[in-house]
């Protein structure tokens, strides 16, 4: 019947139903997710991309992998969201959302296929998905009290496991930490957050990574101006600018007509005394180091070296803005008034701080804020052998950074290694022997489809994942049945030796929110896609060409 | 009405269609037509009903649309005939009056066009069958008036069953307890319960926002600001708000006329700049003036709404400033702001300002940010609402979700009154006009025993669509309501026939009626279409 509907609907297009095209969706996610497997966890591999024009990267992470795979099936594309929306969330565990989503909906997939009705599974995944998320805070959730230093030290070590900078995880964790905590701002209503954009991640070529540093203050990625002007200022006083300190131009509509070639220097003369009384004002307010977004002609340059200051030009606008935020500066646009037609420079404009300076790192050479009075500021500069693993590094790096923030703001831990996805399949399928209608099914498919990732993480690992994960289910179902084994909840894989141990004494150790979203996130997907029974591809329409052109 | 003259212009506007001869002869017209709707109307029918599934659409750029709606599936699905294209405008025309049962009425359809053509091939006229299911539709309209109980629109619990259960039906349904009294709360907010009987749904605004899931969304009591303040250093939070709603532009004049302003003294530059800068200033000052402290300014095309010089005195006024505010919103701000839109300088004064509580700027994601105004001091008719999304695909499904469940509580604004859902006002009007037929004479007696027939699909599709042994399920159904259990419909959750008043499956008197007469409607005037000519271009 649907051949004869498709002539019949004369659509310009294809059109897809029911079983095949359930069947296809499934196909399509588990191409996906197939695809990024082979990364999760601490033993997982990179992938190397190379676009069209033959750019390489090489990485870990999933929403980038996904990112960069340019997949054309719309259900392969709700997965590729998926992962850049658990990425702009939480920043971490973009793999495992992926995985377990096509999990999920392979399991579903199969469950149709034994004439489940799509709306029951849905129902059942729905359940199963608050049941779990219920379980995890009120059972494997670490309380804040746990919470130390080193606790979330090991938070981002986790993460970083899986990744290039694996081996140095203890000396960037520290730095993570670091640097998170330099940026706390606490509102007015008390709460702290951890605006973690405002960590400057600059990268340098050379040297190793462990030559990679962190600086209270800000780092600059310009140079001064002019050789001439002083390297280092103590005691800086900064004026954050959004103009071009150049000849000035007129507007469009206003022209100049000279009659008398006499008048012609007066006007060459005029707009360069424009700008120069602009200067005047601003270092008469003060000001010592002077950062633009716009340029700075040479000539106003002779202005700022006799008088002894720092004049950066060409800087970005997100970091003046930044800058003004640490130093108490304002980012100026006009010099305007508001009392009338003069222009002026006040000097509670400019912001404060310890010393600027400009350094030499690798062949770059960076100004850096040093100490900067309002508030404090980090940046991090990375140090690598070649592009490709500094561009990884920023990327692992700004995961861990997600994850610190997270524990920080959230307070909350659960066990990593594969432990919380173990009790929940124990739980959940406990669970499901207790419902008596057609949704039990779909609870235990979602129990089994969660075990996915101690599997992955067993095999990516070389060992016997089938033997490790029926262990793992032991201890978990000991920890759940038996009241005095409770401990044993914290039971999670030790993929080095291919044995299970307490996780929560070995440190790994990923924040819950991370998981929480993680299991939401992928179940919303899932059943987006799998409510969906018909697929409608309409062909491009291709342009006309006319006759007459050509003529 | 429009519906009659309809098919004319579309056959003959109708784009290229090869399997089309020039003439045809009018049996064979009738068939394709009928055949070609039919077609559309299974395309949807399995998205109808709480267990219906939802169709995947990729249009021609590549952009995938997922939903459940029936006019949505149908306006992105492109059809080509020019009957089918009829069902599809059908479909918009549901949407329009009544919002929901877009589905509803092209199975409708479909199913009435079945049964005319069987009545064809019973060599009953065209025109009979025409005017015999127009008779019978009307007197369907009449059951179902007598069928329908009144509704207190005062009763909250009363609409929030309704709205749930146009909820149900979507990926959203297991939101529909924060979603349908959303949706109640809202159309109460802009209406007046005693006067009105009808609803603008302009004056509900939807803000959509990537992030998060859609148990986050919330009503706002206050509004929405879709675009972010302009910064520049300028407040993001303003307490003891007044609001100024400007439609021109506060950036250098341009002159209608090409003009050019001649410069010939070095004296003069200066002037020049500071001229630019002493008008902007003056304009800024008069807004501060008046007290605004939160400034929107109207998109436009021909000048910058805002230059940067401007921005930076409003910073130092320390006035918060929202720009590209677009122009169909100007009414809905206007309203629920409390102020008047202003369009020239001379009018900014303080009466015309709106006042608030508090204005602040949240962020909804890491670049994302809306503008949230609550504490209102007179708020007008107008309300705001933020859904939220883990993707785009199901933001867009979860807005069409809200504006159909919107579209309910209007219709019950418009009549106010409401019938059990689940198939059951299609299965009292199929039996009692199926009982009428029998006072009938002639072949009008087999036009409206038809038409009971084809009104049976609904209850039959639901069925279908739940897993349910169709056949059983209708005619249980069918038993019930000859023996009086008017109120009995398909239990989709339960798998059964029941009372579904009791299961709280209500719908809108005018949803159904709408429905079942332009179903009709439709139906008669494609039965009239005897020949088709494709003018030739």
């Amino acid at each position: 019947m649907a051949s004869a509907g498709e002539t019949l609907l004369a659509l310009g297009g294809k059109r897809t139903t029911g079983q095949s095209i359930r069947t296809q969706n499934a196909m399509a996610a588990m191409a996906i997710a197939n695809v990024v497997k082979s990364s999760l966890g601490p033993l997982g591999l990179d992938k190397m991309m190379v676009d069209d024009v033959g750019d390489v990267t090489v990485t870990n992470d999933g929403a980038t992998i996904l990112k960069l795979l340019e997949v054309e099936h719309p259900a392969g594309k709700v997965l590729v969201d998926l992962a850049q929306l658990q990425d702009e969330e939480v920043g971490d565990g973009t793999t495992s959302v992926a995985i377990i989503a096509a999990e999920l909906l392979k399991a579903a997939n199969e469950l149709v296929q034994q004439k489940l009705h799509p709306t029951t599974v849905i129902n059942g995944y729905r359940f199963a998905c608050k049941e779990a998320v219920r379980f995890i805070q009120e059972n494997l959730a670490l309380s804040t009290d746990d919470l130390d230093r080193t606790s979330i030290i090991k938070a981002a070590k986790t993460t970083m496991s899986s990744k290039l900078i694996s081996t140095d995880s203890d000396f960037f964790a520290e730095m993570c930490v670091e640097a998170t905590n330099l940026i706390k701002v606490t509102d007015a209503s008390g709460k702290a957050t951890f605006p973690i954009k405002a960590i400057n991640v600059l990268k340098a070529h050379g040297k190793s990574s462990r030559e990679s540093m962190l600086i209270r203050g800000y780092a600059l990625n310009c140079t001064r101006a002019s050789e001439a002007m002083p390297r280092k200022i103590a005691g800086a006083k900064i004026a954050c600018l959004d103009f071009s300190l150049q000849k000035s131009k007129m507007h469009l509509g206003i022209s100049v007509v000279v009659e008398d070639p006499s008048k012609l220097e007066a006007i060459r003369r005029e707009e360069m005394e424009i700008t120069k009384r602009r200067i005047e004002k601003i270092l008469k307010a003060g000001a010592n180091v002077i950062l633009t977004t716009g340029g700075i002609d040479d000539l106003c340059l002779k202005q700022f070296v006799e008088a002894g200051a720092l004049a950066v030009r060409r800087a970005k606008k997100v970091d003046l803005k930044r800058i003004a935020k640490a130093t108490g500066a304002t980012l100026t646009s006009s010099l305007a008034t508001l009392e009338g037609d003069d222009e002026q420079f006040d000097p509670s404009l400019l912001g404060q701080a310890d010393e600027v300076v400009q350094e030499r790192i690798s062949d770059e050479e960076l100004v850096l804020i040093k100490g900067p009075k309002a508030r404090t500021a980090a940046s991090i500069i990375l140090r690598g052998a070649n592009d490709v693993m500094l561009d990884e590094m920023e990327r692992s790096l700004h995961d861990a950074l997600c994850v610190v923030r997270r524990v920080l703001e959230s307070k909350k831990l659960v066990v990593g290694g594969g432990a919380v996805e173990a009790a929940l399949n124990v739980y959940l399928d406990n669970f499901a022997t207790t419902l008596p209608s057609r949704e039990q099914l779909a609870v235990a498919e979602f129990a089994n489809a969660l075990l996915v990732i101690p599997k992955t993480l067993a095999s990516n690992a070389a060992k016997d994942s089938t033997q490790l994960v029926a262990k793992l289910r032991a201890f978990h179902y000991k920890s759940q049945t038996e009241k005095e084994n409770s401990h044993l909840k914290w039971a999670g894989l030790d993929l080095e030796n291919g044995n299970i141990r307490d996780n929560k004494e070995a440190g790994i150790l990923e924040p819950m929110i991370s998981k929480v979203k993680c299991l939401k996130f992928a179940t919303e997907a899932a059943i987006t896609i799998l409510r969906i029974d018909d697929l409608i591809k309409l062909d491009k329409v291709e342009k006309q060409q006319h006759d007459d052109e050509c003529m | 009405m429009t519906m009659q003259s309809a098919p004319v212009a579309k056959a003959s506007n109708g784009p290229k269609m090869g399997a089309f001869k020039d003439k045809d002869k009018p049996a064979s017209v009738r068939s394709s037509n009928i055949v070609a709707a039919k077609s559309v109307a299974d395309a949807v029918r399995t998205s109808l009903g709480p267990r219906g599934m939802d169709k995947m659409i990729q249009s021609a750029n590549g952009e995938v649309t997922i939903t459940n709606d029936g006019a949505t599936i149908l306006k992105q699905m492109s059809v080509i005939h020019p009957t089918a294209k009829m069902l599809v405008e059908l479909s918009k025309a549901q949407d329009i009056e009544a919002g929901d049962g877009t589905t509803t009425v092209v199975v409708l359809a479909g199913s009435l066009l079945e049964a005319a053509d069987n009545l064809l091939a019973k060599g009953i006229h065209p025109t009979t069958i025409s005017e015999s299911f127009q008779r019978a539709a009307h007197q369907a309209e009449e059951i179902l008036e007598q069928m329908s109980s009144p509704i207190d629109l005062k009763d909250d619990n009363e609409l929030i069953k309704l709205a749930t259960t146009s909820l149900n039906s979507k990926v959203v349904s297991q939101y529909s307890w924060l979603l349908a009294p959303m949706a109640v709360k809202a159309v109460k907010k802009v209406i007046d319960l005693e006067h009105d009987d009808n609803v603008n749904l302009k004056m509900i605004k939807i803000v959509q926002k990537v992030g998060e899931t859609v148990e986050e969304s919330e009503l706002i009591d206050g509004a929405i600001i879709e675009q972010k303040s302009m910064g520049r250093g300028g407040p993001t939070k303003v307490e003891k708000a007044k609001i100024g709603l400007i439609q021109f532009q506060i950036s250098p004049p341009k002159t209608d006329m090409e003009n050019q302003v001649v410069i010939s003294d070095y004296a003069q530059m200066d002037r020049a700049l500071k001229e630019e800068r002493t008008y902007l200033l003056d304009l800024c000052k008069q807004i501060k003036k008046a007290g605004c402290n939160v400034l929107l300014i109207q998109k436009s095309i021909l000048r910058d709404a805002i230059n940067e010089t401007a921005l930076h005195f409003f910073a130092k006024m320390k006035i918060m400033v929202i720009k590209d505010i677009e122009r169909d919103d100007i009414e809905f701000y206007s309203k629920i702001l409390g102020c008047r839109p202003i369009a020239s300088i001379d009018h900014f004064v303080p009466e015309s300002l709106g006042y608030a509580e508090l204005v602040e700027e949240i962020h909804t994601s890491s670049d994302e940010r809306v503008i949230k105004v609550t504490g209102l001091q007179n708020p007008g008719l107008a309300v705001s609402i933020l859904l939220r999304g883990t993707n785009k695909l199901v933001l867009e499904e979860a807005e069409r979700s809200l504006h159909d469940a919107l579209c309910v509580i209007r219709c019950l604004v418009k009549k106010r009154a409401l019938l059990p859902g689940g198939g059951a006002p299609e299965m009292e009007v199929a039996v009692r006009l199926r009982n009428l037929a029998q006072t009938k004479q002639g072949a009008e007696q087999y036009c409206w025993k038809a038409f009971s027939d084809a009104l049976e699909l609904i209850p039959y599709t639901l069925a279908e669509n739940a897993g349910l042994s169709p056949i059983t399920t209708v005619t249980e159904l069918r038993n019930a309501h000859a023996n009086g259990k008017k109120d009995f419909g398909v239990n989709v959750r339960k798998g059964c026939v029941t009372d579904i008043r009791e299961e709280n499956v209500l719908q809108p008197l005018l949803v159904t009626s709408f429905a079942i007469k332009q179903a009709a409607e439709c139906v008669r005037s494609i039965l009239k279409i005897d020949d088709i000519v494709m003018a030739i271009r």
